[in-house]
């Protein structure tokens, strides 16, 4: 029987938290009730063909019923400002600013408004695709009175747009002209309309930039899809030539007083605040996290990051779909006892008529998860896990399935839907992930966990976390006591939150990571740390948590790498920490330098296996094959796919810094057409690219010894984990790792060849 | 625009004469298959989103049906009444189906 699985949603506060903290879970439902309890996941993955969905359910202190409530998702960016009447115009006021529109809709999107829809009283500055530059003002009788253009705008082309209003007179003056750019000259369109009346201008509500609010409560509505840049308020009445020409403090010890309020983007651009450059101080703040460091209206090509030249870049980028955090009010919180043993646990919520009841009669269950990490003091195992959060994050709510063109093509089969699949695409409004783009068509680049996410819980498309519980139901399996922690911990205490540890796992797919992640493994390593590297594709992406949102991991797409968008020319640089977010290779640090391998290419017609190499019979790596015969196939078989060289795989390369003293133990065997290389793995397209004919798309398994006793085992394989409970857990690849896990973790030094 | 997003970015010519390849599919729909029908694969699995023919997983590894995408987001996904328990079949179903909206008549096999 198909299982509900979004009855109920919900996120917690914190993503990771150690034992003897307290976590807070926000949620929502259309029921007023659920059964609650928590479970720690042994495996996530459901497909019958593995070890199946296993977790322990935990005795906790919010066990039982607990009450529910539908809370609303309200996604939607802007930039507010508390102006408390400043902004409430006099009699004459002039308003404008640059844009950049990149989804222009019947609809109206607003630009700059003080506007309240509930009390019809405010006035508001925007555009639609077919009226063009629209003022409404609001009558004194409560109706709201439109002025347009009725030209109609192009999408991605830079605009100033204005409007004047002289209260006395009536007259209203509407400016719009799409800037020169290539061979198009400048066009100006100017039109003055004049409606005697009394007006209501005044919404006592706040300022508000690419949206306008609602009520007083702080709905939005009508939100603009694109770059605005450089508005302004005047309290005269300025023509849209001298508007456009003002400036609020032309030169020391000037102010220009008819300049209520000029905000300039491109200062505190790492920042959530914007700040006003006139007498006024009308900073603001932004909302649901749009984009910054985004090229402005005067971007002159030279520089690509914004640290270098920030007045180039004096825009934002608003979407209609950005969601940075739902603000739903917390249901109740859990204090997680200290001799919690670490690990992936989740709440888990049930219909309360069917809290007890076994799979066979289960019609709705959800889970929320987080991560606990062992409490502070506590003792530690030898072996650590590091779950990939930042990864979990990049991907949350892919709708890879979904939206895009290529995906079908990629995946050489059907796509497979889940119901949480249907459930993202029939709701848009959670929010998708950084594969994917806004309703804009613009690419993500931010995913936070303050929302629901639907892919990182049990029962999920089987990819990432599902994969990774995999290696923690094998370790059950076995009996090998582990600690784990997120990268979460490694990028905020680096070097310190896995030096307690003997052995570090990376799982399955940690492809996006910090600069602090990076250096905190080059460090354990370079201590004596013996690291564990159980995937592929790993270390792939430069990013980092917003360090002013920091439930937000962000992402540029530069111009190389497997990408499913690409950022704008001169965005590639972070907004929040402002590093050029392309792929680790290109920054210098390429995966092979820190695990051995790197990112080589996908499978996605029929998986591999791999055999030992002849380097393999050198006694160094003797622990590792030890019972693995020479021609003999390894991981010939595995869940769902059917062999650990699948999905995505890397590759040794001296070159892009594996150590020379590495031993590539096994390469791959058994691929074809469907594996196809990373785009920069090569720099011209030729024939012959593929598996079939191309020696650089294989997966190595690589070994190498790390300065103070340390050493680096790495797989190269993303689906080498699916291979590990086949057969009972009684196969090459569960004898392999068991091998190199065994050595990793005993007192016994690595030394490093001569 | 670039070949990952562009729906239209697909050149190979559709022969309804070679049902050879069909054949070939249906005998092992999840390959390595041969170099021409890889093109073929590759035209029916290119194209807009809306409209796309998909698995919906009912339990997951041992029931699905078939469903397709729809215009936009927001919108539902169609779920057809049509059952598979093995991935195969789904694969050979969905073939079919394609196979049929290109030569704008149902496949015929020997």
């Amino acid at each position: 029987m198909q299982i509900e699985t979004n009855r109920f949603l919900g996120y917690p506060d914190r993503l990771s938290l150690p034992a003897g903290e307290r976590i807070s879970f926000h949620l929502s439902s259309s029921d007023d009730q659920a059964a609650v309890s928590i479970v720690r996941m042994r495996c996530a993955d459901p497909d019958p063909r593995g070890p199946g969905l296993r977790y322990e359910v935990m005795n906790s202190a919010i066990d039982g019923i607990q009450p529910c409530r539908h809370q609303p998702i309200r996604p939607g960016s802007a930039v507010i400002v508390d102006d408390r009447g400043a902004l409430a115009p006099g009699r004459q006021f002039s308003l404008g600013c640059y844009i950049w529109p990149t989804r222009l809709t019947p609809e109206s999107q607003t630009i700059m408004s003080r506007f309240s829809a509930k009390d019809n009283a405010g006035y508001a500055l925007a555009v639609s695709r077919d009226k063009g530059l629209t003022f409404t003002a609001c009558s004194a009788a409560g109706a709201p009175v439109e002025f347009s253009l009725d030209i109609p705008l192009a999408e991605r082309n830079w605009y100033w747009v204005a409007a004047s209003f002289d209260e006395p007179s009536g007259q209203v003056t509407l400016a719009q002209v799409r800037l020169a750019d290539g061979i198009m000259p400048e066009t100006r369109v100017e039109r003055r309309f004049e409606q005697k009346g009394a007006w209501r201008l005044d919404s006592l509500g706040p300022f508000v930039i690419a949206a306008r609010a609602t009520g007083h409560g702080g709905e939005m509505a009508h939100h603009f899809d694109g770059k605005i840049d450089s508005p302004r308020v005047a309290g005269q009445l300025f023509d849209q030539t001298a508007l456009r020409a003002v400036e609020p403090a032309p030169r020391t010890g000037s102010t220009n007083a008819d300049v209520l309020a000029f905000w300039d983007f491109s200062i505190g651009i790492d920042t959530l605040e914007v700040t006003d450059l006139s007498a006024s101080r009308l900073n603001g703040r932004l909302h649901q996290l749009p984009r910054r460091a985004v090229t402005g209206v005067n971007w002159s090509g030279a520089v690509h990051d914004w640290r270098l030249s920030p007045k180039e870049y004096g825009a934002i980028h608003f979407h209609t779909d950005d969601l940075y955090d739902c603000g739903w009010d917390p249901d109740f919180s859990l204090d997680i006892p200290e001799d919690w043993r670490s690990g992936v646990y989740a709440l888990r919520l049930r219909r309360p008529q069917e809290a007890g009841s076994s799979g066979a009669e289960l019609t709705a269950e959800s889970f929320v998860p987080f991560f606990v990490t062992p409490a502070p003091g506590r003792k530690r195992a030898k072996l650590v896990v590091i779950a990939s959060t930042a990864t979990y994050l990049a991907y949350a709510n892919s709708a890879l399935r979904l939206y895009h063109v290529h995906f079908q093509g990629l995946m050489e089969h059907l796509l497979q839907l889940t119901y949480d699949d249907i459930y993202l695409q029939e709701h848009p409004e959670l929010g998708q992930s950084t594969y994917d783009s806004h309703i804009d068509q613009s690419g993500r680049c931010y995913s936070s966990w303050l929302r629901p996410i639907l892919n990182i819980r049990p029962r999920a498309n089987p990819f990432n976390l599902c994969t990774d519980t995999h290696f923690l139901d094998w370790l059950e399996e076995k009996g090998i006591e582990y600690d784990l922690i997120t990268d979460i911990e490694l990028d905020r205490e680096g070097v310190r939150s896995v030096s307690p540890y003997r052995v570090v796992c990376t799982p399955s797919h940690p492809e996006y990571y910090s600069v602090g992640m990076m250096n905190a493994l080059m460090a354990y390593q370079n201590q004596g740390g013996r690291h564990l590297s159980l995937g592929a594709n790993g270390f792939y992406w430069r990013c980092a948590f917003h360090p002013a949102a920091p439930a937000a991991l962000e992402v540029r797409r530069g111009m190389a790498g497997t990408r499913t968008w690409e950022s704008q020319p001169g965005e590639v640089h972070l907004a929040g920490t402002g590093e050029p977010a392309a792929l680790w290779r290109h920054s210098g640090f390429a995966p092979q330098k820190l695990v051995g391998a790197g990112f080589s290419a996908m499978i996605n017609d029929r998986p591999g296996y791999f055999m030992r190499t002849p380097e393999s019979s050198n006694p160094r790596v003797g622990f590792i094959v030890d019972g693995i015969e020479q021609g003999e196939r390894i991981g010939d078989f595995g869940v769902r796919l059917g062999g650990a060289v699948g999905i995505e795989i890397d590759r040794f390369d001296l070159e892009l810094g594996s150590p020379p003293h590495s031993i590539v133990v096994a390469t791959s065997y058994g691929l074809g057409a469907g594996a196809l290389p990373t785009p920069e793995e090569f720099r011209t397209m030729v024939h012959g690219l593929d598996g079939e004919h191309n020696a650089l798309v294989r997966a190595d398994m690589v070994f190498f010894e790390t300065p103070n006793g340390g050493a680096v085992f790495t797989t190269g394989s993303i689906s080498y984990m699916l291979s590990l409970s086949v057969g009972g857990y009684e196969n090459n690849v569960s004898h392999m790792t068991k091998n190199v896990l065994t050595r990793f973790l005993s007192d016994e030094p690595f030394t490093m060849p001569d | 625009m670039d070949h990952t997003s562009d729906p239209q970015a697909v050149r190979f010519t559709f022969d309804a004469s070679r049902v050879d390849l069909a054949r070939e599919f249906r005998d092992k729909t999840d390959g390595h298959y041969s170099a021409d029908l890889h093109r073929l694969l590759m035209r029916m699995r290119w194209g807009p989103t809306a409209g796309r023919y998909v698995l919906v997983v009912e339990e997951p590894g041992r029931l699905w049906k078939l469903g397709q995408l729809p215009q936009d987001r927001g919108q539902k996904v169609r779920v057809f009444d049509i059952e598979f328990t093995s991935l195969a079949n789904a694969e050979w179903h969905v073939f079919k189906l394609r196979w049929q909206e290109l030569a704008g008549a149902p496949l015929v096999m020997d």
